[in-house]
Parts: structure tokens; C-alpha cells; sequence
């Protein structure tokens, strides 16, 4: 048989240029086009099949949108901001129009507080579908992630009828929502979906998180302790999965969250199966939250806030002054720093979001030693989402 | 409206800092204001006064003032509490330096690069400053976040073939 060391040895004498490497290693450019990573670059130094060093490569994506925010009326900015994190576009929404309510000191109606609620619920548990879908695929359970992208086919079309969009919804603005809900009919709708997906959670159960190859491939991987995490700026589920119960919904509360009643599920081990098993629990919790909110119904009164500057949108203005404004995240804590000088487009915009402490440290401290075949389950479990490094 | 929790970890904290301001802005949010080079030890005191969550680095460029103001967002996971940290320092490019905080949060290192590449400040003793960040090459040096970053005429440079920036118009919309 032919060694490797004879093959390259040939190569050179027939006036090949090979790189010389030393020892073993490799580089290997992991991403972006490759569907594994997210739209994510890594470079990865590897020895064999070991990752020996990992370097995240971000910038693919940079789109500019705090700059482009910086030049647009305040209400026109929403449509632009939203399209930072796709799987859940309304939580950007969210957090602009909150921080911007605050500047102003508007006090939201309670209609539009329960909508908006609805809303990031339903944004919540679409983006837990989503991500089942990833993560499926990547384990090779295509079954399950085909099931997952067709309940979430449900929400959208629960969210085209309330907002007239399926992805990008452009639904909350400052002072309230953009239009009431459709009726009686929407919110049944909506409690059928909530129960269907409820009850077909138990075969998400069968087919991938108590199977036995997740098991295999997911124990003991990516592993990070609490300390770690909280150094690291990491929120959400990954910063939940190693035993810290921060939740922005409980522990910042907003909207109607103080007023329900659930659970912040947490684990101790931190590694990879940690996370996906927290990230499972939670969708159970987002339902159960949906379920309480459909009992309580919506509360009469105005959708928005009834203010003679909402009749002209592009001379709308907002008074001088900065606020800071989060949400919790199938990611973490999504969080927006606005400052505005008075005039009618905002001074700076600053979107923080998750992915950017778990994206680059963390995933390039979590990946040495790891197998290539894992490097796209490790990124899975800390659920990277791209656009927000690049805002 | 007052918030008493958040009156003592005010009280609490500027009696070991007499340099700094501080005030309760609303219910769970403080603000505080320090001069630039007193940074790192008033981050070590609120990390020992247990705020161990850095969420990020804002910079905003107030370029009237000629200064560049950093926010440092710290969260305190068990009080609840959300805590801005406001530095201002020089805009000029010579001037504009702060030394770094990422022994103290190691999660800054990332902020203090992304404020790098987009504001031009230079935080000294962070290792990974020289390394390329979001932006390309070309783009380095420019600073794009600043507001005298001439939007338009970079562009016009980068994009030679679109011909629809007319010479004569004094005022475009993007």
C-alpha cells in the first residue's frame, strides 16, 4: 500500500507545489455557505479529525443597519431593524418600540401589551420550532425537522392574518401595535395551534431528545460550568443549561409577564444536551404561557396610544434622552440602546444582540478539542444566530 | 418614583467611589457617571457588588462636543438591577484610548473590538485589537459609526459604475 508521505513525496518530484505543513495540521475554512454553520465562518486549525484551534470569522453579513438607522424617521426604522434576527423578527420590533416609549415616557395601553406579549410568545415558540428543525437535521433525524417547519407553517399563517406578513411582521410600533386582532375566530385558531403543537410534543420526545444517538452525540460536548458563562456575557437558554436562573422575563420584567405564571427550567451539566433538553422545556413553558394568556383574553380598550404625533409619522419626533430596553430571546437577552437628540431620526442606534457573547468567545473556547462532526452540533446548541453579530 | 433597592446599591456603591454620580433613572435601572481614567476600578467595585453580567459596550459620538461617550451595561442577576456606566473621552483620534477591561469582564474583549472598528477608539492592552474584525481591509481606518463619516462620498468611491449620484444635487436621500 501507498503511503500518504510517498504520494506527497511523488507529488513534489513530478513538480507539484504543496504547502508545507507542519506535522499533522490543517487549516480549514468552515462556512459561510456551508448550511451546517448558519451563515457563519470559522476557521479551524485541526489535527486529524480534532479541531486544535478555532477562530470566528464574522463580517459575512454586515448589512449596516445601525448606520442606516441613524438616517431614517423613527417609525420607518422598524421595518429595517426587525430583519436583524429572522427566526423571531419581532422581538427587534419589541425592544425599539420599548426603548423608544420610554424616551417619550408613553404608557402602552393594556390592549397593546397583551397583543404584543402574544406576539413574542408566538415569535418564541416558532423560533424553538425553527431551531428543532436545525438541530434535527444536523443530528440526521430529518423526519423530525420536517415535522417542526410544519407546525411552525401554522404560526405563520396565525401571524399573516394578524399582521399581513408571515416573516417580517412590522407589527409593534411605538405606543401599541399596528392593528387589533382580527376577531374571535384569530384567537380560537390560535388555542387550537397551541394545543396542537402541545400534543404532538411527545413525538418531538421519541424521535430526538430521548434518542439515543442525541444522547451520543450530544453528552458531554461544548461543555462550560457557571462562572465561565457569567464571565462570558452569555445569556438565555446556554447561560440557563449551566445552572444560573436568568430569565429577562422574570428578572426584568415587561409587558404582561409579571401577571403569568411559569417556570424558568435550568441545568446543571452546561454541555450541548443540556441546552437542547432546557430549550425543549422552555417551548413547553412559551405554550403554557400562550394557554394563560388565550384564558385571560385580550383587555378592552385602544391598541395604541392615542397622541396628535401619531397623525404625521415622518415629523414624528421624539424628546432628547436615551433608554435601554431587553427582551428575553430564544437566543438570550436581546437588548437596544437608543439615544435620540430631539430630532426626528434617532442619534444611535445599538442593537446587542445575544449571539455576539456566545458567537465568538465562547464558540471559539468550546470548539478546541472538539471532532469536525461535532463542531455543527456545538454551534446548534448554543443556537448562533449570525445577523447579530453583523448587525 | 422612588425605589429603595435601588437608592442603596447607589448609596452603597458612591460611598466607596466619591469620584462617580450616580442616580436611579426608573425602577431597576441605574445610571452612573465617572471620569474616563477611573474606569477599571470602578468596574472591579461593581463587579464585587455583585453585578458579574457585562451585557455590552455602547458608543455614541457626540460630535458637537467633540467627545465620544462609552456606555458600559452591566446586569446584577440576583437584584434584578440593570446598571449603564457612562465614560466620555476625547473623539480625536490620538486621544481617543481607554484602557481595556477584559481581565476584569472577560466578555468585553468582543465590545471593545466591535467599538474599534466602528468609532476608532483604541482600548490599549486588548491583544485582539489589531486582528480583522467585521469590517474588510479597505474599510479599516475609517470608522463608519463616527457621525463625520462621509456616507456618500465613500459610496461614490466604492461603487464607480452606479451613476446615479448626480454632481449638481446638494442633498440625497438614502
Amino acid at each position: 500500500m501507498v503511503t500518504q508521505e510517498e504520494l506527497i513525496k511523488e507529488a513534489r518530484e513530478n513538480g507539484m507545489e504543496l504547502y508545507p505543513i507542519e506535522k499533522d495540521t490543517y487549516e480549514l475554512f468552515f462556512g459561510p455557505q456551508h448550511m451546517a454553520t448558519e451563515n457563519f465562518s470559522i476557521i479551524l486549525k485541526m489535527d486529524g479529525n480534532r479541531v486544535v484551534k478555532a477562530i470566528a470569522n464574522p463580517g459575512f453579513l454586515h448589512r449596516g443597519f445601525e448606520k442606516l438607522a441613524e438616517f431614517r424617521p423613527w417609525y420607518t426604522n422598524i421595518a429595517l431593524l426587525l430583519r436583524i434576527c429572522v427566526p423571531e423578527s419581532d422581538v427587534p420590533e419589541a425592544i425599539y418600540s420599548m426603548a423608544v416609549d420610554e424616551i417619550i415616557g408613553w404608557e402602552v395601553p393594556e390592549r397593546a401589551q397583551w397583543i404584543r406579549t402574544v406576539v413574542l410568545e408566538m415569535a418564541r415558540v416558532s423560533a424553538y420550532l425553527f431551531w428543532i428543525m436545525g438541530l434535527s437535521f444536523k443530528l440526521g433525524v430529518y423526519t423530525a425537522g420536517q415535522w417542526a417547519a410544519a407546525y411552525r407553517e401554522r404560526l405563520m399563517r396565525l401571524f399573516e392574518e394578524l399582521t399581513g406578513a408571515r416573516v417580517y411582521h412590522i407589527y409593534t410600533i411605538p405606543g401599541g401595535v399596528r392593528r387589533d386582532i382580527p376577531g374571535d375566530k384569530w384567537l380560537r385558531q390560535l388555542k387550537d395551534t397551541v394545543e396542537y403543537i402541545r400534543s404532538k410534543l411527545p413525538d418531538f420526545d421519541n424521535l430526538v431528545f430521548e434518542n439515543y444517538i442525541t444522547y451520543k452525540r450530544m453528552e458531554g460536548i461544548g461543555v462550560m460550568d457557571k462562572k465561565f458563562a457569567l464571565a462570558e456575557g452569555v445569556t438565555g437558554p446556554n447561560l440557563r443549561a449551566t445552572g444560573v436562573a436568568y430569565d429577562v422575563r422574570k428578572d426584568d420584567p415587561y409587558l404582561f409577564y409579571p401577571e403569568l405564571d411559569f417556570e424558568v427550567p435550568t441545568l446543571k451539566e452546561g454541555d450541548a444536551l443540556a441546552r437542547a433538553l432546557v430549550r425543549r422545556y422552555e417551548l413547553e413553558q412559551d405554550l403554557y404561557i400562550l394557554e394563560q394568556l388565550l384564558e385571560m383574553g385580550p383587555p378592552s380598550g385602544s391598541y395604541k396610544v392615542e397622541d396628535p404625533r401619531l397623525k404625521n409619522l415622518p415629523r414624528f419626533k421624539v424628546p432628547a434622552g436615551d433608554a435601554f430596553a431587553h427582551v428575553e430571546s430564544t437566543k438570550g437577552d436581546f437588548g437596544a440602546y437608543i439615544v435620540s437628540d430631539g430630532g426626528n431620526k434617532p442619534y444611535r442606534v445599538h442593537v446587542r444582540g445575544p449571539s455576539i457573547a456566545h458567537g465568538i468567545r465562547v464558540l471559539e473556547q468550546l470548539l478546541v478539542g472538539a471532532r469536525i462532526a461535532d463542531v455543527p452540533i456545538i454551534l446548534m446548541s448554543l443556537d448562533n444566530c449570525p445577523p447579530d453579530i453583523d448587525r | 418614583m422612588t425605589w429603595e433597592v435601588g437608592e442603596e446599591i447607589v448609596k452603597k456603591i458612591l460611598e466607596k467611589a466619591p469620584y462617580a454620580e450616580g442616580r436611579v433613572r426608573r425602577e431597576r435601572r441605574l445610571e452612573f457617571k465617572i471620569p474616563a481614567e477611573r474606569i477599571r476600578d470602578f468596574l472591579m467595585l461593581m463587579k464585587e457588588n455583585n453585578f458579574p453580567l457585562m451585557l455590552q459596550i455602547s458608543a455614541v459620538d457626540w460630535v458637537k462636543d467633540g467627545e465620544i461617550e462609552l456606555v458600559y451595561h452591566l446586569m446584577n442577576v440576583e437584584l434584578r438591577t440593570h446598571a449603564m456606566v457612562k465614560v466620555r473621552i476625547p473623539r480625536d483620534l490620538d486621544k481617543a484610548k481607554m484602557p481595556t477591561v477584559r481581565d476584569i469582564y472577560p466578555a468585553a474583549e468582543t465590545y471593545e473590538r466591535d467599538v474599534h472598528d466602528f468609532f476608532g477608539v483604541y482600548f490599549e492592552g486588548n491583544e485582539k485589537m489589531e486582528m480583522p474584525w467585521i469590517l474588510d481591509d479597505p474599510e479599516r481606518g475609517l470608522y463608519p459609526h463616527r457621525k463625520d463619516f462621509d456616507m456618500l462620498g465613500y459610496v461614490k468611491k466604492k461603487y464607480k459604475i452606479l451613476d446615479r449620484f448626480d454632481e449638481n444635487k446638494d442633498k440625497y436621500v438614502i
